[in-house]
């Protein structure tokens, strides 16, 4: 995914969403301010993951749009589960939590951190190679001895 | 809490103390140029770095405040302790350009890097360095008078008695051995928040029986009274947004989540991997460990919340001893991890806090006003600066309750309003200006200082949300607007290194 020419959109396009994400606080809309928050994060990570200004569309998928997926069903079904036993104890329970709550635990909390940890360590060459890295410190030093040359 | 159970606290927890102190003693000798001093820059391994970047993030607050939250407002607070994956998120997004930074120049502080992105401008790395200031002294005095107080009072001393034993003793190995000794000092402490959050969560589980026993209790419990204090409970409480109104719970998702990566204590540890193709590794380490003392917070709060349902012990005057309360309730060995652990929180930060201050006095500060020292000079002179004010804010955090105060409005919403233009908008972004960076910073200045002010009358923001959400949106949306329209630091006037580092 060539992100090279799109990244200042993308940079607008984060700008705008902090701003819509705050007046959603304003307004009492939460939930979309959520599914944006999880919009905001998805597209830093992106421009922070791609590399000479190409997203692997591998590390995109996974970990970054599994992620994506599990936060935005994660507030959606919190949502869903909170309004359905408002003012009463719930008919039943998801490992023993209130069910709004579960989708905290299972999805936001131990989901996100499995999804990005697993998949950040399993693709990490996707993320930065040995080669990459090993080419950046040879570019340095080659900049650097032209500098002292000059 | 009898007599020996005081002393077999003040044992274990002042033997954690000594084992820091031998750890910075010992890392002293690592500490020689002004790399490492003030940056370990390079120094350490996935597990040193994560377990010390959880520690310097895990504050005293974490483990007394809010459990203390969750059982006054119920589940809201828990988007905040459960942000665990916020540290891989903090690496992937700017995890390999920081680390890459610290191979264009030599990069000591946060203001080594701003001088090399943007060109030593000395307006933006004044301004960062005043708001990151003003933030690192909060969470500083904050966690001096957390640490001195518990301890006072538990061992009938004066707290700038206790402040001094704990503090100063933390100065001096502070002092002298600087960010090595503070990075292995705090991944010990860190480790020993984990083994305190496992014991805990284990204990949950044995007294209350699990989740379901605590949300059947909290749903039909009602109204618990003794005396004057009256403790209400309704099933809302143990929902996924608890009592608090929706937009608090949007702010205690977003503003922990994406303020990971703009938190120094984070950030200055990415320069300190030794190897950046470790990051991942490191998320690892750090988002595991947040785990377990995230949990650790949620569950004695619940524990807590359980007791009191039950009317096993009586609702509690003050919310933020819900800690202390579940502790007291299952006993010595309890009591030993959950005391050890609030100092181990402390003094994580507080480490973290007092040689970030000093840094900035000491080296930043006046190299961004054109006074140029030797690196062995600014060492010594962080040493002297770290003493004073070691030894000023213990003074000044246990006798000034009114400041502390004040300052405690700002934190990590402070320093994320300072530290987003800079790197993350900064890094990411090749079209950021050095026109736009400042204008953006000086907003925050502004708007933060405005924010106390109104904070004081008792203004209400719109929507119940955080004053700080506010300000960092407007920091950043005159970042990027002025930037659209400048070109300082971009373009031909970028240096070709620094773009190498966007690229990467």
């Amino acid at each position: 995914m060539k992100l090279k020419e799109k990244i200042t959109s993308m940079i607008i396009l984060t700008t705008i969403l902090w701003a819509i994400i705050t007046v959603c606080g304003w307004k009492g809309q939460y939930i979309l301010g959520m599914i944006l928050g999880v919009l905001l994060m998805l597209v830093y990570m992106s421009i922070g993951a791609a590399n000479q200004g190409v997203l692997n569309k591998k590390f995109f998928t996974y970990p970054l749009m599994v992620w994506a997926i599990l936060w935005v069903l994660s507030f959606i079904l919190s949502d869903y589960h909170g309004k359905l036993f408002t003012g009463t104890m719930p008919s039943f329970t998801i490992l023993g939590f209130h069910p709004s709550f579960a989708w905290t635990v299972i999805t936001y909390w131990i989901g996100g951190v499995l999804t990005l940890t697993l998949g950040f360590v399993l693709y990490k060459d996707l993320w930065l190679s040995d080669e990459d890295w090993n080419n950046f410190i040879k570019k340095i030093g080659q900049i650097d001895g032209k500098k002292e040359v000059s | 809490m009898d007599g020996k159970t005081k002393m077999l606290i003040t044992l274990f927890s002042f033997g954690m103390l000594v084992i820091s102190f031998i750890i910075g003693w010992w890392a002293k000798k690592k500490a020689t140029t002004a790399q490492a001093y003030f940056g370990s820059t390079g120094l350490f391994g996935p597990f040193v770095v994560g377990f010390s970047s959880m520690a310097a993030v895990a504050s005293a607050f974490a483990l007394v405040g809010v459990p203390g939250i969750i059982y006054s407002t119920g589940n809201a607070m828990t988007f905040w302790m459960l942000s665990s994956g916020a540290f891989p998120m903090a690496y992937i997004i700017l995890g390999k350009k920081i680390r890459a930074m610290a191979e264009v120049g030599p990069v000591a502080s946060l203001g080594d890097i701003s001088d090399l992105r943007f060109n030593n401008n000395r307006g933006i790395k004044v301004l960062m360095s005043i708001i990151i200031f003003i933030g690192c002294i909060a969470y500083l005095a904050s966690q001096i008078k957390a640490g001195s107080e518990l301890f006072g009072h538990l061992l009938g001393l004066n707290p700038i008695l206790a402040g001094f034993l704990i503090f100063g003793v933390l100065t001096i190995y502070t002092a002298i051995s600087g960010e090595v000794g503070g990075a292995l000092t705090q991944a010990f402490q860190g480790f020993v928040m984990v083994v305190a959050g496992f014991i805990m969560i284990i204990a949950f589980f044995k007294v209350t029986g699990g989740f379901k026993s605590v949300l059947e209790v909290v749903s039909t419990a009602g109204t618990v009274t003794s005396g004057e204090i009256v403790k209400e409970f309704s099933s809302g409480f143990l929902d996924a947004w608890g009592i608090m109104p929706g937009s608090v719970a949007m702010t205690w998702m977003l503003i922990p989540i994406l303020g990971t990566v703009g938190q120094p204590q984070v950030l200055t540890r990415m320069y300190a991997l030794k190897d950046p193709r470790d990051m991942p590794k490191m998320g690892l380490y750090a988002s595991l460990s947040h785990m377990v003392v995230g949990f650790m917070a949620v569950v004695v709060a619940y524990g807590a919340l359980f007791l009191v349902g039950r009317g096993l012990i009586p609702p509690l005057s003050n919310p933020d001893t819900a800690i202390f309360a579940f502790a007291d309730y299952l006993g010595l060995y309890a009591q030993l991890f959950v005391y050890a652990a609030i100092l181990a929180a402390a003094m994580s930060s507080a480490s973290m806090f007092l040689s970030l201050s000093a840094g900035i006095i000491s080296r930043d500060l006046p190299s961004a006003l054109g006074f140029e020292v030797e690196p062995e000079k600014q060492i010594r002179n962080s040493k002297i600066t770290i003493f004073i004010l070691g030894i000023l804010s213990i003074i000044f955090s246990l006798t000034s309750d009114s400041m502390v105060a004040i300052l405690g409005t700002f934190g990590w919403g402070t320093l994320m309003s300072a530290t987003f233009p800079v790197f993350v908008i900064g890094l990411l972004w090749d079209r950021a200006s050095s026109q736009g960076v400042l204008s953006g910073l000086i907003v925050s200045l502004i708007l933060n200082v405005i924010s106390l002010l109104l904070e004081r009358t008792g203004f209400k923001w719109p929507g119940g949300m955080p004053w700080y959400v506010n300000v960092i949106t407007a920091s950043i949306l005159v970042t990027v607007i002025v930037s659209l329209f400048t070109k300082g630091a971009t373009e031909d006037d970028l240096d070709e290194k620094v773009k190498m580092v966007i690229d990467l």
